[in-house]
């Protein structure tokens, strides 16, 4: 199993039943992945559904908990900026489950000269807001980040509330960028 | 036509339908108007009111009652990506009512952009299906019959700038507003919400 494949199939095993996505060349296996075991090609399935910005992103798959049931999001972590105020005043403070996995940029294999300044924080800025925030890199094996997405939908489903995977592709069998 | 007077017919008409409000003035008119567990009002999260909506519509089957969605304009552009996002997806139960009163009503009635671009326009463009009033009878016949049309629908109406003197501000814990609604969906559409 790839990591990428890890991550797939850690959504669907935290009972996921809608999944949201913000292209990312790193996530790009991901979504892939979770398109084809959902029976689809191209992007699109049943469950998995294509999403222009981070911030709407928080309220469509936001939403899904109304109906008891969990949504995910997957996007690239230079997005938070565009879904602080979402992640906030929709998510967090309506009690609202959400699993949010994001590739980190701005570190180790990155090629781009300025993403770090908003990737790098972000960790920090997530927990400043409150949001539990799992880290996942190249020191654990890809069955350890399925079980780290899986537990942590589990996790927003039992706390109520938003809980963010960010995984760092390099040196795994991913991209960085 | 008023903000208040609209709300009145669209409290009226969508007492089986999840309403989705958006924040400030106008949740808190309708909250005035009717207070009811079927509203889902978003205390903040301005612009989010129509994600939140489709979100929803795409969670419940397509049989259910249509999601409406009663967003103002200045929301609506600050997320406009509510209308391609609608569009492409098609949910077949999501209704947006679009009350237009050409400015930020709730933030000193500064102009939004509706003087000059055309939000019915700019929602068709994007695959809904609309519809335009600006009168009473107009809103409830239109609302009518989008409910009976499967699509995203955009129903546009345009009201007078101004607020409803005397309302309450809405000072509801968004976790209340949470579990209230989230029972009342259990309750009217159990088999249909995973109860």
């Amino acid at each position: 199993m790839s990591y990428a494949e890890a991550v797939a199939d850690g959504i669907w095993a935290a009972n996921a039943v809608r999944v949201g996505y913000i292209p990312s060349v790193t996530v790009a296996p991901v979504i892939n992945s979770l398109v084809a075991t959902d029976g689809g090609a191209d992007g699109v399935s049943p469950r998995v559904t294509p999403l222009s910005r981070e911030e709407e992103a928080i309220g469509v798959m936001g939403a899904v908990a109304f109906t008891g049931r969990l949504g995910a999001v997957v996007m690239q972590d230079n997005g938070f900026g565009n879904a602080l105020t979402a992640l906030t005043t929709f998510a967090l403070s309506y009690h609202l489950p959400l699993l949010i996995f994001a590739n980190t940029r701005g570190s180790l294999g990155e090629y781009n000269s300025m993403i770090h300044s908003i990737s790098g924080p972000m960790p920090g800025v997530l927990r400043a807001f409150g949001l539990p925030v799992i880290e996942l890199d190249r020191r654990s094996s890809a069955a350890d980040w399925h079980e780290a997405v899986r537990e942590s939908g589990v996790h927003a489903v039992m706390t109520y509330r938003p809980v963010v995977v960010l995984g760092s592709f390099w040196n795994t069998d991913g991209k960085v960028a | 036509m008023k903000r208040l007077e609209a709300l009145r017919v669209l409290a009226d008409l969508t007492s089986g339908h999840p309403v989705v409000v958006t924040c400030a003035a106008t949740s808190r008119e309708l909250a005035a108007v009717k207070d009811s567990d079927n509203h889902l009002y978003l205390l903040d999260a301005m612009g989010l009111a129509g994600s939140v909506a489709t979100g929803l519509a795409l969670s419940v089957p397509p049989n259910a009652p249509k999601v409406v969605c009663i967003e103002g304009d200045g929301s609506l552009l600050m997320n406009p990506n509510v209308l391609p996002t609608g569009g492409y997806l098609a949910p077949p139960n999501l209704l947006l009512v679009l009350l237009d009163n050409g400015v930020y009503g709730s933030t000193g009635a500064l102009p939004t952009y509706s003087a000059r671009v055309n939000l019915a326009r700019l929602a068709e463009a994007a695959a809904w299906i609309t519809r335009s009033t600006d009168s009473v009878e107009g809103l409830r016949a239109a609302f009518e019959e989008l409910c009976g049309i499967d699509g995203p629908a955009f129903l546009y109406a345009r009201i007078e700038e101004g607020n409803a003197h005397d309302v309450a501000k809405l000072l509801i814990d968004p976790v209340t507003i949470t579990t209230r609604f989230s029972r009342w969906l259990r309750q009217e559409h159990a088999s249909e919400v995973g109860a």
